[in-house]
């Protein structure tokens, strides 16, 4: 069994206030911006600016890359047609172990951009510190993972609520995708529609979360999914994180890793242009052909679900994973 | 603590290949307190009457009845001088021949002051350069002064002086302290004047009657108080590789300041504004940017007004590419209004010169022009000091004709206030 190498711990870092605002949420602190100017690496101004050649940068909450482990790295992007990021990512990585979170805030919700980054950081933060070994038997580790991803969604949902202005009658929402991985397991879990697909470099393709969608519904009774995804309430979610969700209880799935592949967590930002778990490998195929980096794999799928349109927030996380049967 | 704003009105978006930004920024001063009182430092004023023997005893009269109104118009503690000029700047009062040459108004100074200009008499001839150097020194003398202000009223050319000599004072006295001017009778060039006026970011007008000089002097002086904030910049910075095209003052008078730029950093310029008030200012700025691939968002410029090292307020002029026509074709309509109105005050301006150098049918042509735009932006009051110049047959196209008797004091008014414009209707 070959382990993936890593040394750098998983990143800290802090978009925006704290997720506690009891009075709601804080949008009194400027946007953070990058250190430098993209376009002529001239100092940033604080309204994000570049003082030297005056291009505006964007914000890091308007795209933001992670790239804890070598293996393991995701992009946040605001795509090109919504007015801000409602998506954020959170990951944490070390050893063979890694932590992936992508939340995707509702936008007919108050403030889901805050919302959704301070559930995927406190989801993060339950999930990278609580590492359970159960009983040894695999089994037992996955029920003792499980309390931990129930545990962690529940700290995202209070983190929601946390970000809600109790006033709000719009009151903030959003949806939840993660990945626990362990060496070669992989536990996966959602609320709502951001999905967890795995695509191996050999055999069957497979979305490991289950929306929580009409469409899925209609998909459960049958409707294929090109129609029922097409549908006019196909994005209309069931379950959702937030002070009027009736129950967040997640989808989970566990993937025994035998083979290498591509673990992907994505928004819907991406999977509107391709949906079917085998048409996204068929798109991540030619991408893939140079051997690119984890972070190069994501910021490509992004970038091609900006050129398909961009209609939404884009999130993509991808993690390479060496399966136990793998031996080099 | 006076508090400035600032508002920015433009089309940011610009077609694919274009480069020019325009834009007005409007900045706006409230709770600005009383000059002299705001702890910043002490301000000073110098009242300058002309009292060269062409005043007479009429406007002597009126001169001397309306610089004691502004005596009694400048408030307690306020440093001050008076000067009569003729020929020669004199020092009326304080009665000092060196040292501090301004005192602080109270109730003994006021006396004082009021009995010296009693004693003013019309005599010799004008030399204006020679009183703005008096009133620089004056100012100079005090060096706790932040805030210097003069009221210049004059009646005649000044005789006494070359062009080149007066341009020279007047470029001393650049920044040194700020003048209002005024003139009375119709013997006095209001392109001499306007030109000290603009120099020293002051106001200039035409006084027809005599009996309305203190009136205007009280006025003057009131507003010279209200001015809390006692110097300010206005900051334009331009990314690099921009050019300022220009930058006016459009509101509420007509004042290009581009030519006043004084450089802060390699991107960034200074403009003197001079003393603030409870008031708002509009600016025009223009800027020429190389242009970049649709799409892309960028500043073209942070206008910001400051005190010293101190940004008190900051607009940005944003510049944003798009293949959208319906985006890109629109034109701010408060540019296109400040556009009319520079304009106006060119077309009034050079109609008036035409005239008096004899050439009627530039001066019919330039002042149709400037009745049609005064009637389309509804500046009324250009409209009406136009239309005791031309006869207006048809005011949307521009045609008139010049009267034939023009009075020269309607000319000259016309003149004057041609600077002054109007805010965007509705």
């Amino acid at each position: 069994m070959r382990t993936p190498r890593h040394d750098t711990p998983g990143v800290e870092w802090s978009p925006s206030t704290e997720a506690t605002a009891p009075m709601g949420p804080d949008r009194s602190q400027p946007e953070p911006y990058p250190q430098t100017c993209p376009a002529c690496g001239g100092e940033l101004g604080i309204d994000g600016y570049c003082l030297t050649c005056g291009q505006k940068a964007r914000s890091l909450r308007e795209h933001y890359e992670l790239e804890p482990v070598s293996w393991l790295a995701g992009v946040c992007d605001i795509g090109q047609l919504h007015a801000r990021n409602e998506d954020a990512l959170m990951c944490a990585a070390q050893g063979d172990r890694a932590v992936v979170v992508v939340c995707d805030g509702v936008t007919t919700s108050q403030d889901s951009d805050l919302a959704s980054m301070a559930a995927a950081k406190a989801a993060c933060q339950v999930l990278w510190t609580n590492n359970p070994q159960g009983l040894g038997t695999p089994a037992s580790r996955a029920s003792a993972v499980a309390a931990v991803i129930t545990q962690a969604v529940a700290a995202a949902n209070e983190a929601v609520i946390d970000q809600t202005d109790p006033a709000s009658p719009n009151s903030a929402a959003t949806t939840i995708a993660l990945a626990v991985i362990d060496g070669s397991t992989a536990y996966c879990a959602n609320v709502g529609d951001s999905r967890v697909y795995w695509l191996p470099d050999e055999g069957e393709p497979q979305q490991m979360t289950k929306d929580h969608s009409l469409a899925q519904d209609g998909m459960d009774l049958g409707t294929g999914r090109a129609e029922a995804e097409s549908s006019a309430m196909a994005h209309t979610i069931t379950k959702w994180l937030g002070r009027d969700a009736t129950d967040i209880s997640p989808n989970m799935a566990t993937l025994d890793i035998d083979i290498a592949g591509w673990l992907l967590v994505c928004s819907d930002g991406l999977w509107n242009y391709v949906s079917e778990a085998a048409d996204l490998r068929s798109t991540v195929v030619p991408l893939v052909a140079d051997q690119p980096t984890a972070r190069q794999l994501a910021a490509r799928l992004v970038d091609w679900a900006n050129r398909a349109g961009g209609h939404d927030n884009i999130t993509v996380a991808c993690a390479r994973l060496q399966g136990h049967d793998c031996d080099d | 603590m006076a508090i400035f704003t600032s508002m920015v009105y433009q089309n940011e978006f610009l077609a694919d290949g274009s480069t020019d930004v325009n834009a007005i920024v409007r900045i706006s001063c409230s709770e600005a307190g009383t000059a002299g009182q705001t702890g910043v430092g002490d301000v000073g004023e110098i009242v300058i009457v002309d009292t060269s023997a062409s005043m007479g005893l009429v406007n002597l009269q009126a001169a001397k009845d309306a610089a004691m109104v502004a005596v009694d118009t400048i408030l307690d503690g306020t440093y001050f001088a008076i000067v009569a000029g003729n020929h020669r700047p004199y020092l009326a009062y304080p009665r000092v021949t060196s040292g501090p040459g301004m005192v602080r108004m109270n109730p003994t100074s006021r006396a004082e002051a009021k009995r010296a200009i009693g004693s003013f008499r019309a005599d010799g001839g004008t030399a204006m350069g020679s009183w703005l150097l008096l009133a620089r020194s004056l100012f100079r003398s005090i060096p706790s002064l932040v805030g210097k202000h003069a009221i210049l009223l004059t009646d005649g050319e000044n005789h006494n002086e070359s062009v080149p000599q007066l341009d020279a004072s007047i470029r001393q006295c650049l920044g040194e302290f700020q003048a209002d001017c005024r003139g009375i009778g119709v013997e006095w060039q209001v392109s001499e004047i306007r030109k000290i006026a603009q120099a020293l970011l002051g106001t200039v007008d035409v006084i027809p009657s005599p009996r309305e000089l203190p009136r205007v002097f009280h006025d003057l002086i009131a507003r010279s108080m209200s001015r809390g904030v006692p110097d300010a910049q206005l900051r334009i910075w331009a990314p690099q590789g921009a050019q300022t095209l220009f930058v006016r003052q459009v509101s509420p008078t007509v004042e290009d300041l581009t030519h006043r730029a004084m450089p802060i950093n390699p991107l960034t310029n200074a403009y003197p504004t001079g003393a603030w008030g409870d008031e708002s200012r509009d600016y025009h700025i223009s800027i020429r940017l190389a242009a970049k691939a649709v799409g892309t968002e960028q500043l073209a410029a942070r206008v910001q007004l400051a005190t010293g090292p101190s940004i008190l307020t900051q607009g940005l002029v944003k510049a944003k590419w798009s293949a959208d026509p319906g985006l890109t074709a629109q034109i701010s309509a408060e540019v296109a209004h400040y556009t009319g109105q520079t304009e106006l005050a060119a077309a009034i301006q050079e109609g008036l010169a035409a005239h008096s150098s004899g050439d009627d049918v530039t001066a019919t042509q330039r002042l149709g022009r400037a009745v049609q735009l005064a009637t389309q932006s509804g500046n009324e009051e250009a409209a009406s000091k136009l239309g005791r110049v031309v006869d207006i047959a048809d005011a949307a196209t521009g045609t008139v004709r010049l009267k034939r008797d023009i009075d020269k004091a309607d000319e000259m008014a016309l003149d004057t206030a041609s600077t002054r414009t109007t805010r965007i209707r509705g």
